[in-house]
């Protein structure tokens, strides 16, 4: 019995995105997508944060780095939407693994503000080569092809509601891959670092190796959302690279909940829907989401799963009693 | 028994103008229980950072097993052999107590790369981990997440994860302290027995002399960075310049 109510309640928001997929309006599917993204990115950067205790402010340039690698793959060699996703995340890998091999031998505030010099440093080279990246304008242009294999099926992504599939797709997909992870012992042993570093090499753990893996595949992650939004918006965006964008998934992250697998996908949908209905009212939307985050973080240091499993906690207490 | 696990040559280590080793020269055998006595600032826990790897070298060479382990990074020598517990509580807190135990276990079996298999499927790595924590008693325990033992059990729970990398030489430091009668009794008895198996050679840092000179083979007497006695406990009892500079007229 254990067992099965993680599981139905899976299979019931399973159902619910492919329903709002097949049922809602373009909106509501747009800002769906959104959530999606948000939740890819903010998953796999928790493996970072929350997992190994790093807290890194250039996942940006990962981010961008998958835009501009599909990008780049999609305006010149082939506009072949699976391919190019391919190529994004295996240049943001890329570029996390060069980046993260200066940034992993130092930890904590020496950690954060090298990754930040280095998000700031992709983010100018984008802005300032004008002739090759676009300058602000970005990459523009990119089409959503139809998704085919090998010429024989054909399956377009034309539309916002085809296209919501295609994302869907990746987001179980990374959501599977990111609880594999945290539930491995190679996941065990990133938690080590996180709790005590020194006692983890006294454990055998290389921890260098180990910051620098999850440093890669968190950079992966960013660099499939950054692919993904720039075949939604059909274009690469410098900004993708900006520290402010790097904030994000920490911001969702500590808002859903740092030590919760769930608590980063909790945090972006309620990131995106506070977004929208806070900027229905008011054009200072991040005043009042920074109003949010310090009572979060002042009084829920748990987040909104955090708060949740507390009130789910007691009230299975008063059942059995 | 007698084969020389760890060599040290010519050690020297300075904080400064403190001077924590000079020239040392020390050879520490397989099977032989060594304890190291001295006064606080004698340089005994400089001595295990720096055979361990918590300290770099300044000059002089650390040898384990005929191997040259001078300037390897810490999990290198922990994987060779040589490891430690901590004087303070140096665990995984907000692990539970099995996790913490899991860790070394699971690493030294080179399992902690497999990205995508199923820590809960680890049988054999369980089932290792567990007879650690019978063999610490704290198999009862074992859910309980770190953070909320006592702090009795905390420092029971440092010397498993030590035990646990099943290493052939651990410095254990201050292994009792923090701990009541009942546990101290079963943790020396299980370092006596541990010892007597052979697979590992036990070096201890002690201040409780009943402890030192009940259980060891040999005791190395530190004293400002230099070794002032060294020899089985009836000799280093008797030994003149030992009484004078820290045994006093207790013993």
């Amino acid at each position: 019995m254990k067992k099965t109510w993680p599981t139905l309640f899976i299979l019931l928001i399973i159902a619910v995105l492919i329903g709002i997929g097949l049922f809602s309006g373009r909106f509501m599917i747009y800002l769906t997508i959104r959530v999606m993204l948000l939740g890819i990115f903010a998953l796999g950067y928790n493996l970072l944060l929350g997992r190994t205790g790093l807290l890194s402010f250039g996942h940006g340039a990962f981010y961008a780095a998958g835009a501009y690698g599909l990008g780049f793959f999609s305006l010149h060699l082939s506009s072949h939407p699976l391919l190019g996703i391919v190529t994004g995340i295996a240049a943001a890998a890329l570029l996390a693994l060069i980046i993260g091999f200066f940034c992993v031998r130092h930890t904590e505030i020496y950690f954060a503000m090298l990754t930040l010099a280095f998000g700031m440093m992709v983010f100018s080279l984008i802005w300032n080569l004008r002739d090759f990246t676009g300058g602000d304008d970005g990459l523009v242009g990119i089409m959503r092809e139809a998704v085919s294999f090998f010429g024989l099926i054909k399956i377009p992504i034309k539309t916002d509601k085809q296209f919501y599939f295609l994302i869907l797709i990746f987001f179980l997909l990374s959501a599977w891959v990111v609880h594999r992870l945290q539930n491995s012992p190679f996941g065990l042993a990133l938690a080590g670092i996180r709790e005590n570093s020194n006692r983890s090499e006294f454990a055998g753990v290389s921890v260098k190796n180990y910051r620098l893996a999850v440093f890669v595949i968190s950079g992966a992650f960013a660099g499939l959302a950054g692919a993904l939004e720039t075949l939604l918006e059909s274009n690469a965006r410098p900004f993708m690279a900006h520290w402010s964008h790097s904030a994000e998934p920490i911001l969702v992250s500590l808002l859903g909940g740092l030590l919760s697998f769930t608590g980063p996908l909790v945090g972006s949908v309620f990131f995106i829907a506070m977004r929208e209905i806070i900027q229905r009212f008011t054009e200072n939307w991040m005043l009042w989401f920074g109003v949010v985050l310090l009572i979060v973080i002042m009084g829920f240091r748990g987040g909104v799963v955090g708060v949740l499993e507390g009130l789910l906690g007691r009230s299975r207490k008063e059942l059995k009693e | 028994m007698g084969e020389v696990i760890l060599d040290i040559k010519k050690l020297t280590n300075f904080f400064g103008q403190v001077c924590t080793a000079t020239n040392l020269d020390l050879r520490i055998e397989s099977g032989v229980l060594t304890s190291i006595i001295g006064p606080n600032g004698a340089g005994k826990s400089t001595l295990i950072n720096l055979i361990t790897g918590n300290l770099p070298v300044q000059s002089g060479t650390i040898f384990f097993k005929n191997q040259d382990i001078t300037h390897l990074p810490i999990h290198k020598r922990v994987r060779l052999g040589v490891c430690r517990s901590f004087q303070i509580v140096n665990i995984f807190p907000e692990l539970t107590v099995l996790e913490n135990i899991m860790i070394p276990i699971l690493t030294m079996a080179g399992r902690t790369w497999r990205l995508f298999a199923k820590t809960a499927q680890e049988k054999a790595g369980r089932t290792q981990a567990e007879a650690v924590l019978e063999r610490v008693g704290l198999i009862q325990r074992k859910d309980t997440v770190a953070n909320a033992l006592s702090h009795g059990d905390q420092r029971l729970l440092e010397v498993g994860v030590a035990l646990a990398v099943n290493p052939s030489l651990l410095f254990l430091d201050e292994p009792t302290a923090g701990m009541n009668p009942v546990e101290r009794v079963r943790l020396l008895e299980n370092i006596r027995q541990l010892s007597k198996d052979g697979r590992t050679t036990f070096v201890l840092v002690e201040h409780d002399m009943d402890i030192v000179f009940s259980l060891s083979d040999r005791v190395i007497v530190l004293h400002r960075g230099i070794i002032l006695g060294d020899g089985n406990p009836d000799e280093i009892r008797s030994n003149k310049q030992v009484r004078e500079v820290y045994l006093g007229d207790s013993v």
